[in-house]
């Protein structure tokens, strides 16, 4: 025997756990070759440290543990535990409790931030400078005014109600055209306001003017649908139409009234316009504000009212030192840009901008405005449209 | 075991009481963290609990209990999902010794941290023979029969896992 295969035996020597011949021949060899002798030796020495290690106790209170971890449980909690344990089972029932949450979630916040997300929430009193759209709660508002004034600009705006219509743009044809498809109420109404344009100057402020002219949903939809040709439209609006706005601030509006008046065709603009001319007069004579004769003018620009309520694509803010100098720079950016602006407002904290801009220049108009002062983006829809609206709070 | 199979919760209890030592060392020098080991040393007894029916009784019970928690020491070291850090100074216990010498004392805890580096530098299925055979007293055969290896397997290892223990700890043996 090698002392290699001697070696090999030496922890089965120590153990007594080898045969008689193999420790036979083992021990023949040891006594002929001291380093195996030695080798055996520190091998038992090191086994001696081993087995002279403390046997380790378990923890005080083990056996207790064990004792109640093994106790049956209640029936409820095994049925429970039953039930819902097994992953197949458990995984579909707590996924659809999460979908089922996260589309509650989106759907609440979705019909009740809609409303409120005009704007970005513009501060109260804000003074719209516009000659479109305005929130309807500036209703409440219209009590406080002056008869005097309104009818004034009552009386302008009936009467650039009664150019525009005069002028017969084929959009607007088309339009009526669609508009002939509403029901029939509704454009039996229509018809007849020439005829009782008298009869109109006398009914009191209390009957509900919209219902004379209040459309038929589908042609409402179509007047929300008109939207971008309105804004272009409204984008043309001369100086004048700008200063009776500025007068009419807080006149309501009445988009039902305002869908109503897309009905018009151009074979009744002529009728129209003397409708119009009529409701001036009348304005000018009645002792109070009519709510109806109000809305005339805003034919000229229907779709914005609806759209309005629309939240922007894009909101923010922008922290300037000079807020003057900060528009015309706004101006010039937009013009070099292919921007238009859409509306300004006058907020408490300064002026509010609504502009639209192609979805390309949009990345540098963002570089442009950090450039410009301190720039915030509020909000961002996560998808882009074409033409993105955005609105702009200038600072301080 | 009749008791046991039964369900008598009594033989169950002395059965814990009788082994929690032994499957706790087990689980102690093999997972090196008392709470782990724990942990390890109450899922063997409940296993064994559920599984008493199906224990035919041609081994011994201990031996049965070694097989349980060294299976589970072992899955649950291959898991990967074990704490890393391992208490090394709970590894092992410490030797007793009569009223020794600071000296002595020192030397002897040198040499325990010597002995637990070593053991748990052990490969897990060396450091496993080793602690069921120098450490719990089990035979060849009983190792063989509780990893469910052959006897020759278990010579070759223990052999092995005393000859890296033995270089390891040269200089402190006498």
């Amino acid at each position: 025997m090698t002392c290699h295969d001697a070696r090999e035996q030496l922890s089965a020597l120590i153990d007594d756990a080898l045969g008689a011949a193999e420790r036979g021949a083992v021990e023949e060899h040891l006594a002929t070759c001291a380093e195996c002798r030695r080798e055996l030796e520190r091998l038992r020495d090191t086994v001696a440290l081993l087995r002279a290690v403390e046997p380790a106790r378990a923890p005080a209170g083990f056996v207790d543990r064990v004792l109640e971890a093994a106790r049956p449980k209640p029936w409820p909690r095994r049925l429970f535990r039953a039930l819902l344990l097994p992953w197949p089972v458990k995984l579909p029932i707590e996924a659809a409790a999460i979908v089922l949450v996260a589309v509650g979630v989106v759907y609440v916040f979705r019909s009740t931030l809609e409303p409120a997300r005009f704007y970005d929430a513009p501060p109260s009193g804000t003074t719209i400078l516009s000659d479109t759209a305005r929130p309807s709660s500036d209703a409440s508002r219209d009590a406080a005014r002056p008869p005097e004034a309104t009818r004034a600009q009552g009386a302008t705006r009936a009467k650039e109600t009664a150019r525009t219509l005069e002028g017969g743009r084929p959009q607007e044809a088309v339009r009526a055209r669609e508009a002939e498809r509403a029901p029939e109420a509704a454009k039996a109404k229509e018809r007849d306001r020439a005829p009782e344009k008298q009869a109109l100057e006398k009914k009191s402020p209390e009957g509900p003017p919209a219902a004379k002219t209040t459309p038929a949903p589908e042609a409402f939809k179509e007047a929300g649908q008109q939207s971008k040709d309105a804004d272009e439209r409204r984008a043309k609006l001369d100086d004048t139409a700008r200063d009776v706005a500025k007068r009419q601030a807080n006149v309501p509006p009445a988009e039902p009234q305002v869908a109503g008046k897309l009905e018009e065709s151009p074979a009744r603009a002529e009728r129209s316009q003397d409708t119009a001319g009529a409701r001036a007069r009348s304005l000018a004579r009645e002792p109070e504000p009519r709510t109806d004769t109000l809305q005339a003018p805003r034919a000229a620009a229907p779709a914005p009212a609806i759209a309005s309520f629309v939240a922007p694509d894009v909101s923010g803010r922008l922290a300037v030192p000079d807020r003057d100098a900060a528009l015309q720079t706004l101006a010039r950016l937009l013009a070099r840009l292919g921007g238009v602006e859409d509306r300004r407002f006058v907020g408490d904290e300064g002026p509010i901008v609504e502009l639209t801009i192609s979805r390309e220049a949009y990345p540098e108009l963002l570089r442009d405005l950090a450039a410009l002062g301190r720039w915030q983006l509020v909000r961002e829809a996560p998808a882009l449209p074409e033409k993105v609206r955005v609105v702009l709070r200038i600072t301080r | 075991m009749d008791r046991l199979r039964r369900g008598d919760p009594r033989a169950f209890e002395e059965l814990v009481i009788a082994y929690q030592h032994r499957v706790f060392g087990v689980a102690l020098r093999m997972l090196g963290s008392r709470a782990e080991a724990e942990e390890a040393a109450q899922e063997v007894f409940l296993r064994a609990h559920r599984a008493i029916a199906d224990f035919r009784g041609d081994a011994k019970l201990s031996t049965w209990l070694y097989a349980i928690a060294s299976r589970l020491c072992m899955n649950r070291l291959a898991s990967g999902e074990r704490r890393l850090l391992r208490e090394g100074e709970e590894t092992l216990a410490r030797i007793p010794s009569g009223h020794p010498s600071p000296a002595d004392e020192l030397e002897r805890s040198e040499r325990d941290a010597a002995l637990h580096r070593a053991i748990a530098e052990l490969s897990d299925e060396r450091r496993m023979v080793v602690v069921l055979r120098d450490l719990e007293g089990l035979s060849y055969e009983e190792i063989a029969s509780a990893l469910d290896l052959e006897l020759g397997t278990v010579r070759s290892r223990l052999h092995r896992a005393r000859m890296d223990l033995k270089e390891k700890l040269e200089r402190f043996l006498p």
